[in-house]
């Protein structure tokens, strides 16, 4: 779990961005022994970290690079329960796919398919008994899928433990401004608000600031989510035995072939019953909007959905609603790796609605790279050379 | 030409003189109310069948003139309604209680006139049943006209607990005991500050006359510092001055240590961004100075807000100089009643101490969360502590929580109050069915 690769004497990391990707970085880094300075802006967890919703899951992945990374994070995440790092705070649950209609029992189907191809245990479920495992669930539904040996994690509580058990020191409120760079264009350090910082390897993961740092114009945008918790319903929880995800969002995809959806506010349904007894209800998908805010429109039309598949769910009051955004790459794939010709400089980000999931694993695999041993994850098809040719513009 | 529209939420003094005062400069007003009735604290009027509580011939006067103000055409009074913020959009977001459901409305000014919340400093057994706010019990006096069975122990610090130990006395129902933290009778001088303010001075000194013409037991000088369950009873542990324990059993116990603005949760004075409207705040939710300025107050913030809608700066030295009186007056208050002996800093209160009652949070929590290389910040100790992330969202633990935390960590910048409480939609728990009305038509 932990590589026993050790970092030289001395080698000075910094990192941008003490989001779930930068403190996984920067703690895999400083668990081999380099001297790591943590940067950040404003506060950790508070972007896109602390606005997730937390599903650490495959179930709506179709194999390829993404769906082997998610199960590669799954394991990472399990691992690291069981080490005690993440003691208590990833939980192990069921995710239901579950379909209302035919079209949506087609698609609901031919994802069991995809699944079960790639070695993840499913069970397919029939209405019947469907109700007798998940009684909180309207008679409505044509059937599901459970998703066995699915996570939860929360992005803020994931961060706080990591930073915790690695020693690390954050340098809140704390902006960088641009990359340094020595005059054969390699990068030398950082320059922040309050002066610069020297480093031998630069690790740029600040979600949505990216790109600024980096000027990778075009390549990044924000996809905003609104989520809400509920207050404790114990009676609901006891018929809900794990998260429960519309099959309308599979179908709105298959229509999609491929296209970026044409609306510019798509709606998905995940119902997550949290440890606590609360639960989480998302989200929305919103191309073009920066700011991080929820709105009533988008807050009450979730709501009537989650309502519509988990009746009970009106007997409860809504505590809190929120927003993060999501940082899309252009093509849907995540950019991690080094950037070329810049010398030691590396990017991780671009995890748009997964990084909650992959962040703790892309950040071993940054340390790893780094530190020049190889990995068992395959980073090629994420390569920022493809958006990346040569020098970049400083 | 369009009118201008204003909400005004807080039925309570300041509140109701906003409203009269925006309606009379011809703008059109919704006034919302969270209770079944206008009055907000002072004036909380009593449910159907009971008798309203004696407030006074300075009182009466106020409400009268209050309420007769309001009789203007262009105010909608909405009561059993929740303002629940302005969302994502700029909307604001109405709840209302009796329909079952939630509003946007796009007002172009909001006064926000939510009145105040009362301190209570946590203490071991603050959160047992039987354990009530001073002004909690007041509020149900007001009410129900009764006060409640059993003996009852009123504690903490400030004029509040005179007063309705006074009111309980004048009830025929006097409480064991008064314990004060302040020694208000040994400040002589400093009182001597309230005889420009006759007011006040006058119904004080009436408070303090019955105390001791009914020989109440007044604790001064003296802090309650435990309060432990002993069947249904209540043990209270008393520390006096010198130090001395003492230990008495009642049924219930009331603590105060004062008031806060209460603005939990509440949009901030606005920025001037456009497509957002104006807001403005009126009465104790601006600045605790009691019912008399937060009359003044409410009358002070219509006039901004009709000056700022005309695109005027709108300062009014008037009745600025009117409020200086007035705090002039509460810092008088607050130095006669000043505590005789620092009261133990929240971090140092024993390790089980409750901090957070909605979620039972304790010091011992806290310490452990902010212990460590790197001192988190006020969003961290929310969420990841899970303090003032209960149904409350903070409203009574935020700003121990954030005194605490500082106090934990004086290396690290100091958290504040509101990066607990934050600043989202909904400001207080609202029913899933109702937001899930919102969408619907209304049912006319
Ligand atoms: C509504 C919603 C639901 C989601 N649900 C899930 C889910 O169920 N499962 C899942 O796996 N993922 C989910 N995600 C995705 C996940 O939250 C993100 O992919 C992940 O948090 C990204 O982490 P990050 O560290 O890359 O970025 P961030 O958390 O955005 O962190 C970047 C940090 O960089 C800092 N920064 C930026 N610029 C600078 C600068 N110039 N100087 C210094 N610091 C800077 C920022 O302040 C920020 O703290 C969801 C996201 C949203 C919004």
């Amino acid at each position: 779990m932990v590589s026993d690769v050790v970092a030289p004497p001395e080698l000075r990391v910094a990192v941008v961005g003490a989001g779930i990707v930068g403190v996984s970085t920067a703690w895999f880094l400083r668990r081999a022994g380099a001297d790591v300075r943590l940067v950040e802006a404003r506060a950790p967890a508070s972007a896109a970290t602390g606005s997730a919703d937390g599903a650490v899951s495959v179930a709506s992945k179709r194999p390829g690079a993404m769906m082997n990374a998610a199960l590669a994070g799954l394991r990472l995440y399990r691992e690291l329960a069981e080490a005690g790092i993440l003691d208590g705070l990833f939980t192990t649950r069921s995710t239901f796919l579950v379909a209302v209609g035919e079209a949506e029992a087609a698609v609901l189907d031919a994802q069991a398919e995809r699944l079960a191809s790639v070695g993840v245990e499913i069970e397919r479920l029939s209405a019947a008994r469907l109700r007798t495992i998940a009684p909180a669930l309207s008679g409505d539904t044509a059937g599901a899928v459970e998703v066995r040996g699915e996570g939860h994690a929360i992005g803020y509580d994931i961060t706080r433990r990591l930073i915790r058990t690695g020693g690390l020191k954050v340098d809140r409120d704390l902006v960088v401004r641009s990359l340094r760079r020595g005059s054969d264009g390699r990068v030398v350090g950082l320059d922040t608000d309050r002066g610069p910082i020297a480093a031998d390897v630069v690790v740029v993961a600040a979600g949505g600031g990216s790109s600024a740092l980096l000027g990778l114009d075009g390549v990044l945008r924000a996809r905003r989510g609104q989520l809400l918790v509920t207050e404790r319903g114990p009676g609901l929880s006891a018929g809900l035995p794990g998260a429960i995800m519309s099959a309308r969002y599979l179908l709105a995809k298959a229509n999609a072939n491929g296209a970026e959806p044409v609306s510019s506010r798509g709606y998905g349904l995940v119902i997550d019953p949290l440890r606590t007894g609360q639960f989480l209800v998302g989200g929305t998908r919103e191309n073009d909007a920066d700011r991080a805010v929820a709105d009533l429109e988008a807050i009450a039309h979730v709501l009537a959905d989650a309502v519509a598949l988990v009746p009970g769910l009106a007997g409860l009051r809504l505590l809190r609603t929120f927003a993060g955004l999501r940082t899309a790459v252009r093509d849907g794939l995540p950019l991690v790796g080094r950037i070329p010709g810049a010398g030691d400089l590396w990017v991780a980000t671009g995890f748009e609605g997964d990084g909650i999931c992959l962040g703790p694993l892309m950040g071993r695999a940054v340390a790893d790279a780094i530190l020049g041993r190889h990995g068992d994850l395959d980073l090629a098809p994420f390569d920022p050379a493809r958006f990346v040719s040569g020098r970049i513009a400083a | 030409m369009t009118v201008a529209s204003v909400l005004v939420v807080g039925g309570g003094p300041a509140g109701l003189a906003a409203a009269a005062r925006l309606a009379e400069s011809g703008v059109a007003v919704d006034l919302v109310e969270l209770r079944p009735a206008l009055g907000g604290a002072f004036h909380r009027r009593p449910i159907d069948g009971v008798a309203p509580w004696p407030v006074g011939r300075e009182g009466a006067k106020r409400w009268a003139r209050l309420t007769d103000d309001l009789r203007r055409p262009r105010i909608r009074i909405r009561l059993r309604t929740a303002f629940l913020g302005l969302d994502g959009s700029g909307a604001a977001l109405l709840d209302d209680l009796a329909a079952g459901r939630v509003e946007a409305l796009r007002p172009d000014a909001i006064v926000v006139a939510t009145g105040a919340v009362e301190r209570v400093r946590p203490r071991p057994g603050w959160e047992l049943p039987g354990v009530s706010t001073a002004g909690g019990l007041q509020m149900a006096m007001k009410e129900t006209g009764r006060i409640p069975e059993g003996r009852i122990l009123l504690a903490g610090n400030g004029p509040l607990l005179v007063a309705l130990a006074g009111q309980m006395i004048a009830a025929d129902r006097p409480p064991v005991a008064l314990v004060e933290a302040g020694d208000p009778i040994r400040h002589p001088i400093a009182g001597l500050g309230l005889l420009a303010h006759p007011r006040p001075l006058l119904e004080a000194s009436g408070h303090v006359l019955r105390i001791f013409a009914g020989r109440l037991p007044w604790r001064r000088a003296t802090t309650v510092e435990r309060i432990e369950a002993v069947g249904t009873a209540l043990a209270v542990t008393l520390r006096d001055r010198a130090g001395r324990a003492e230990t008495i059993e009642v049924d219930r116990v009331a603590l105060h240590d004062g008031l806060l603005s209460n603005d939990h949760g509440l949009p901030e004075v606005d920025d001037g961004a456009p497509g957002r409207p104006i807001v403005a705040r009126a009465g104790d939710c601006r600045e605790v100075l009691g019912v008399a300025a937060a009359e003044i107050d409410g009358h002070r913030a219509a006039e901004e807000v009709v000056a700022r809608l005309a695109g005027a700066p709108g300062a009014d030295a008037a009745a600025a100089r009117r409020l200086a009186h007035e705090r002039h007056a509460q810092q008088v208050l607050a130095r006669v009643f000043a505590p005789a002996r620092l009261p133990v800093p929240v971090e140092r209160l024993p390790r089980e101490t409750v901090l957070c009652r909605c979620e039972g949070r304790t010091v011992g929590d806290l310490v452990d969360l902010v212990d460590g290389a790197d001192a988190p910040g006020g969003r961290e100790i929310k969420l990841s502590g899970r303090f003032a992330m209960g149904l409350c969202q903070g409203r009574f633990c935020a700003h121990w929580v954030a005194e605490a935390a500082a106090g934990l960590r004086p290396d690290a910048p100091a958290p504040l109050s509101g990066d607990l409480t934050g600043r989202r939609w909904p400001a207080r728990p609202v029913s899933v069915a109702a937001v899930v009305a919102s969408a619907l038509p209304p049912e006319r």
